[in-house]
């Protein structure tokens, strides 16, 4: 694009959405019933291909900016589905963050958001100082007998996202101790230096999933370091737009794994916005650093990795960020066949979107609700009894609607299953 | 001419708010299908769950004289499912479920809105799927399949959507809620069932059809053959209806479609080859064996390259999705396109794809070709950029060229697009003025306040007696068809 | 009738020539319809003196029943009123056949008979057998939605007409449908056509799809000695791999009537390829038939031109409902007969449920009354249907002949009746509901 165009249409010039992408959109209509808010509400202006064409109609200014525009994005989970069914290549999730750091800008917001949550999210979750200490509160709110109280006299009924939040919370751990910042490679040799990223959600609500990287990293023959220094890796602010703090978190997070040779990565939100570091930032320093991003069954899917037997039926369902966002499908299931005595059931709809979305569940209870018990559905009708799932928003949610339907299934990462079945000598 | 508050009001205490769209956003995003060409938004859309509320508003749109267009996934490729001339658009997005599979009868009971595929996908399992197989069946409707009398690779063995809908449960243009049809094969009393079909809304509104189910063959082979031109291609497809057989599919796709396939889906089809055949035969064991093995030999008497042969029930699906999916891919090909959907007799196949190429070079455009040959049906999709000038009238010119020489061959505007919007100036090629009017006067007998998606299949004559006029909101300006 | 007879014969000859139109009482009573009497039957030789004649019938208000062999004339209520027969006999040319096209466009005047020998010196058919059907013509199968034991696997004339030439009652020669296998161009009107009985319009010229003719066709006839065993054997063939090309339902006293073994009830099965899958299909269908105790005859092939006779009663029904009750029907059907003492011969389709059920009774009356109607009303009730194909004007006067329709249908059809001969000029009273 011209940079003297000052503008697209009623986009401004910065990180504009491509045209050349948005043009490419045929309007096919394929990418329709892997949608899953068009499964819901069955209406155009919730399908990628709606959406696409508004964007595209603000871009040839038909029409502006407007509040009703940023709902029907707003209510876009950002999965990406409809990135895997275009035939066009549409890149619908880069239209999509850059449209929202459009709209964002312009304070163009729609009236059903929830700004004041939506700042407070973004203001907590990636800060782990301020993190840390809310869930400790949490907890102690969990293990006092309170949180039984408030639950069963469904004291939070009346106040939604509350009363999701709250739902959405698994047990929390007592310690949340940080894995060792460098552990030695088992076998004569290392094949390489894995730098481990802890991640906000991860390294709080699932600390063991951490714990198991670095073991299985280890065991895979890695020389395994957990930086100190790291912090958010920005994909909570760039799913909402805010790509300029995107880029400062990505710049504060990029030096702390300068000498690793790759960067290993757990949740598949954040392997998905490392991946794309290159696109937001092209310089060398980004896209060096996003090439050597792999999440972490990339990893050990080429590893040989000594596994007990581990009787259990399990289904995999597969993260948006994971499946569509980096097109790692074959990889975890690769894995989890690799365990002996381990049957994979298929998960119908695997990789429809369970409504986590990161942080989409806070914010838009309805639709994530009623994504979430389609989820839980369609895994009680697998019969397994584990459910596996590369991202902590992913195992939130889906434990939380099985556990609503009455369904007594555990919810794990693939990375704990591995574990568990590992031989350690 | 907007719609009036108490009209809305109404509209909104049949639907309630949920069901009616109403924002200048929303109406923006059902302002064309997949024929972005032409564009029309409706005053209102509106999404029923019920074929109780689909019959409430069109009784409602009579009385107040307000068209009613029908809106499918809106996949379509005529310009159908957009309001031309305004009005209540029905989507059936919401009625999509299976009311009821009937094997016993191997039958269906379907909401409109239901996609094909899955209708497949459900009975799978029974031993059965739904023949008609259009390329957007994976996304397109059962609705709006009966709607335009879809045809697909597969109904060159198995019909086409008329020959596999036993019943519809319509509301015409006149509001009444009526059944054609059923599960019976046949009824006394006019065809009603097979009128409506193909009749893309201008009669009547498809709230259920009840479709017929096909058993799965015991035996499927596909086949994939590379030529080194076109006109080797087209020779053998001649050759093979020639010989008495009749696959179950005979495709065909040009090396310009083949690259944008392999760019955007990697089926595996191979780069290099002037043209290519998708070749499927499915049935009984033995008759599938017998009948490979001529196809073969012709195959190689039109100076094949390679014949390959589908080994693993992956390898058949990919080359199905690339061959499926290659209207998806255009955008990959051309920032634009006219598509035809013209047919010839199938004994001028090579004939026709020879002008094909002589009216691309006279006019300097690039001329896709991805179509059912075996029944001579073809999808020629004239590249264009509109950036460019001059380069749309080319595109335009050549379109005209290619329409005329089908019917020069005795053929047909449409195979199985329909002629909705697109098509409808352009029946006067085909039919003498009795015969329109013959249409226009069944036309009248379903719909006689003319408020059905005014504007589409019949071409506008004043003797045609339509008493709609399409309110003035024109044509998008160099409307070539 | 407004103007004389002798002008109308006048006006008549002038169209089509003396040869062509008769007037002498004792010629036209073969042309009676359900015992009415035309005034005048005219023969005309080419679509536009159909034309003509259609428009002198509106212009002086006539009333004209449309003719082919005349042997399916029996299908409809008697008419309300019959000035004149146009009988479409001398329209027997073949317009357009490319064999590599697989496609003829014919006039409607030809017989099937004379269609199919033309067709098989290219190996090629029109998958169009009515039993008996080979002195029909094309336009009265097509009028009168006649069908045949192929239609298991190609379809009727519904799926079989792809465009056709007729003449409205005001005499306009209109065009529908296409000339190509595929094509969606307007309104299907051939399916309008079909089964309408000449109501809408005349036929005069159909444009037909063809098959080619298979190399290698083989016939079983499988007897079974109950209908349970049939039932059961029924259900294990439509669900099963076999691709028969025709399959038929005859009960003992078809199969007396074609001059077959007379089990008490049997299926004939063809199948038809190449050699090789016909050898393998034949095995199989052997296997399956043997394994619910069916008796197998290898059969002649000339036997599916032969099934005349058994459809050949003085009164014939024609049944229709959903196809898994089709021995339900047939049993009820025999029972009934047995009871009003009928001969009875069935001839049913299986998979697309249609049951033919031939009759020979002394009390037309008590049969009309004791079983048409009973049996009528419980198909009706299931959403099918029970029509009299043939039978003495009493009865179809008595029972009517259609049976009952949807008022709400019943009222669309009406409005395209009235739009397109609101001058009742085209066989009044004779279709359904009295239009």
């Amino acid at each position: 694009m011209s940079p003297d165009i000052a503008r697209l249409g009623a986009f401004d010039a910065q990180d504009v959405p491509s045209m050349d992408g948005l043009r490419a959109c045929v309007h096919c209509g394929i990418c329709l019933p892997q949608c899953p808010t068009y499964r819901v509400l069955g209406e155009e202006m919730d399908s990628p291909r709606g959406r696409v064409y508004l964007m595209r109609a603000a871009a040839e200014d038909r029409i502006g900016l407007t509040p009703t525009m940023a709902r029907h994005l707003d209510l876009c989970l950002g999965c990406r589905a409809c990135e895997t069914a275009c035939p066009s290549g549409v890149p619908f999730g880069q239209l999509l963050e850059a449209t929202r750091g459009q709209l964002e800008r312009r304070g163009v917001v729609a009236p059903e958001r929830d700004s004041k949550l939506l700042r407070f999210l973004l203001g907590v979750f990636p800060h782990p100082r301020r993190l840390g200490p809310m869930l400790r509160g949490l907890r102690l709110y969990q293990r006092s007998g309170l949180q039984a109280l408030v639950r069963g006299l469904g004291l939070l009924a009346p106040f939604e996202s509350l009363r999701t939040m709250e739902a959405l919370l698994p047990p929390l751990p007592a310690a949340t101790p940080l894995p060792p910042e460098r552990t030695a490679a088992r076998g004569a040799r290392a094949r390489g230096r894995a730098g481990v990223l802890l991640g906000c959600a991860q390294r709080f609500f699932y600390p063991d999933v951490n714990a198991d990287t670095v073991r299985l990293l280890a065991a895979a023959g890695y020389e395994v370091v957990v930086p100190r220094g790291q912090e958010c890796c920005g994909a909570l602010h760039l799913h909402a737009g805010r790509i300029d703090e995107l880029r400062a978190m990505a710049r504060r997070l990029m030096p702390a794994f300068e000498d690793v040779d790759v960067v290993v990565v757990n949740a598949a939100g954040c392997g998905s916005a490392m991946k794309e570091y290159g696109h937001w930032m092209p310089d060398e320093t980004a896209r060096r650093f996003s090439e050597r991003v792999r999440d972490i069954s990339e990893v050990l899917v080429d590893c040989e990795l000594p596994l007990r037997p581990l009787r259990e039926t399990v289904t995999y369902h597969d993260a948006c960020h994971l499946a569509h966002g980096q097109r790692v499908r074959a990889e975890p299931r690769e894995l989890l066949r690799r365990i002996p005595g381990l049957t994979l059931v298929d998960l119908p709809d695997a990789d429809l979107c369970c409504g986590s979305a990161g942080i989409y569940n806070l914010l838009e209870p309805e639709m994530a609700g009623e994504l979430g018990r389609g989820k839980a559905a369609r895994v009680r009708e697998t019969g397994a009894r584990v459910v596996a799932a590369g991202n902590p928003g992913c195992l939130m949610q889906i434990a939380q609607h099985c556990r609503a339907q009455g369904l007594p299934v555990e919810v794990v990462h693939p990375v704990t299953l591995l574990a568990r079945a590992l031989e350690e000598r | 001419m907007p719609l009036s508050p108490r009209v809305l009001r109404e509209l909104e205490a049949i639907l309630g708010s949920r069901g009616l769209v109403l924002s200048r956003e929303g109406l923006l995003t059902y302002e064309c299908d997949m024929h972005t060409f032409y564009k029309g938004a409706p005053e209102a859309v509106v999404l029923p769950e019920s074929a109780e509320q689909v019959a409430a508003v069109v009784r409602l749109c009579r009385r107040e004289r307000v068209p009613v267009v029908p809106r499918g996934s809106g996949t379509g490729l005529i310009g159908g499912a957009m309001a031309s001339a305004g009005g209540v658009m029905v989507s059936m997005t919401r009625m999509n479920r299976i009311v009821e599979l009937d094997f016993p009868n191997r039958c269906a009971t379907v909401q409109p809105g239901l996609i094909n595929l899955w209708l497949s996908q459900a009975t799978r399992e029974g031993g059965y799927f739904f023949a008609p197989d259009p390329s957007s069946q994976m996304v397109s409707s059962i609705g709006g399949n009966a709607s335009t009398n879809a045809g697909g690779p597969h109904c060159l063995k198995y019909g086409i959507t008329v020959n596999h809908v036993l019943g519809l449960e319509v509301v015409t243009g006149a509001g009444e809620l009526v059944r054609l049809g059923g599960k019976t094969h046949e009824r006394p009393g006019y065809d009603l069932t097979g009128v409506m079909v193909g009749a893309e809304g201008t009669l009547g509104l498809i709230t259920g059809v009840i479709v017929r189910l096909t058993h799965l063959p015991e035996s499927v082979k596909t086949i994939l053959a590379s030529f080194p031109t076109i006109e080797d291609a087209s020779e053998t497809v001649s050759a093979i209806i020639r010989a008495g057989i009749i696959p179950a599919a005979l495709e065909m796709l040009d090396e310009v479609v083949i690259r944008a396939i392999e760019e955007g889906i990697h089926a595996g089809y191979p780069k290099g080859a002037g043209a290519v055949l998708l070749i499927e035969l499915d049935g009984p064991a033995a008759e599938i064996e017998a009948q490979a093995a001529p196809i073969e030999a012709i195959c190689r008497d039109h100076l094949a390259l390679e014949i390959r042969i589908a080994r693993s029930e992956a390898e058949r699906a990919l080359l199905w999705k690339g061959r499926k999916e290659a209207a998806g891919v255009f955008g990959r090909l051309t920032p634009n396109w006219l598509l035809q959907d013209a047919v010839v007799p199938r004994s001028r196949l090579p004939e026709i794809m020879r002008e094909l190429q002589a009216i691309g070079a006279r006019h300097g455009v690039v001329i896709a070709n991805v179509f059912h040959a075996g029944d001579g049906n073809l999808h020629p999709l004239i590249c264009y950029d509109d950036r460019k000038p001059g380069d749309l009238e080319r595109a335009k010119h050549a379109n005209e060229d290619l329409l005329h020489a089908c019917l020069r061959l005795g053929g047909s505007v449409t195979g199985e697009h329909g002629v909705g919007l697109d098509k409808c100036e352009s029946l006067p090629l085909q039919f003498a003025e009795a015969d329109l009017n013959f249409m226009a006067r069944l036309r009248r007998a379903f719909d006689p306040d003319s408020i059905m998606n005014p504007g589409k299949l019949l071409p506008s004559h004043p003797a045609c007696g339509e008493g709609f006029r399409p309110a003035a909101r024109p044509l998008p300006t160099g409307t070539w068809i | 009738m407004a103007v004389s007879a002798p002008a109308l014969h006048h006006a008549l000859l002038d169209i089509a020539g003396a040869a062509h139109v008769l007037r002498d009482p004792g010629a036209l009573v073969p042309y009676a319809v359900d015992g009415m009497v035309p005034s005048a039957v005219v023969r005309p030789g080419a679509a536009d003196e159909v034309s003509r004649v259609l428009a002198l019938a509106t212009a002086e208000k006539l009333a004209v029943v449309p003719r082919g062999a005349g042997t399916g004339l029996g299908l409809g209520n008697p008419p309300r009123r019959l000035d004149l027969v146009l009988e479409l006999g001398r329209l027997t040319a073949v317009r357009d056949y490319v064999p590599e096209d697989m496609v003829a466009t014919v006039e409607a005047g030809l017989t099937l008979g004379a269609l199919a020998a033309q067709l098989a010196s290219h190996r090629q058919m029109l998958a169009l057998d009515p039993p008996g059907g080979e002195p029909r013509t094309i336009g009265g199968v097509l009028a009168a939605h006649a069908s045949g034991p192929r239609r298991f696997r190609y379809g009727t004339g519904r799926d079989l007409l792809l465009g056709a030439r007729f003449v409205q009652a005001d005499g306009t020669i209109t065009w529908g449908g296409a000339k190509v296998v595929k094509s969606v161009t307007g309104y299907d009107v051939p399916k309008l056509l079909v089964g309408s009985l000449g109501t809408l319009g005349v036929l005069v010229e159909a444009t037909l799809r063809l098959h080619p003719m298979p190399p290698e066709s083989r016939s079983w006839q499988l007897g079974f000695s109950s209908a349970e065993a049939a039932r059961a054997f029924l259900a294990a063939l439509l669900d099963s791999p076999l691709q028969p090309d025709r399959v038929a339902l005859l009960d003992v006293g078809a199969l007396r009537a074609v001059g077959l073994t007379p089990d008490p009830i049997a299926l004939l099965v063809s199948i038809s390829s190449v050699a090789e899958a016909v050898q393998a299909q034949g095995g199989t269908l052997a296997q399956l038939a043997a394994g619910h105790g069916g008796r197998r005859d290898l059969l002649a092939e000339s036997i599916w031109s032969g099934l005349g006779p058994a459809v050949a009663g003085s009164i014939l029904l024609r049944a229709a409902f959903e196809p898994r009750r089709l021995l339900d029907w047939a049993a009820q059907a025999r029972s009934l007969a047995a009871r009003v003492g009928a001969e009875i011969a069935l001839l049913g389709q299986p998979g697309h449920g249609v049951l033919q059920i031939s009759l020979e009774a002394d009390d037309g009356g008590r049969l009309g009354r004791e079983m048409l109607l009973p049996l009528r009303q419980a198909i009706e009730a299931e959403g099918g249907s029970l029509v009299v194909e043939r039978g003495p004007a009493r009865l179809k006067s008595e029972c009517e002949a259609w049976g009952s329709i949807n008022l709400d249908l019943l009222t669309i059809m009406k409005r395209i009746k009235g739009e397109f001969d609101p001058g009742d000029v085209l066989s009044p009273g004779r279709f359904v509901g009295g239009l």
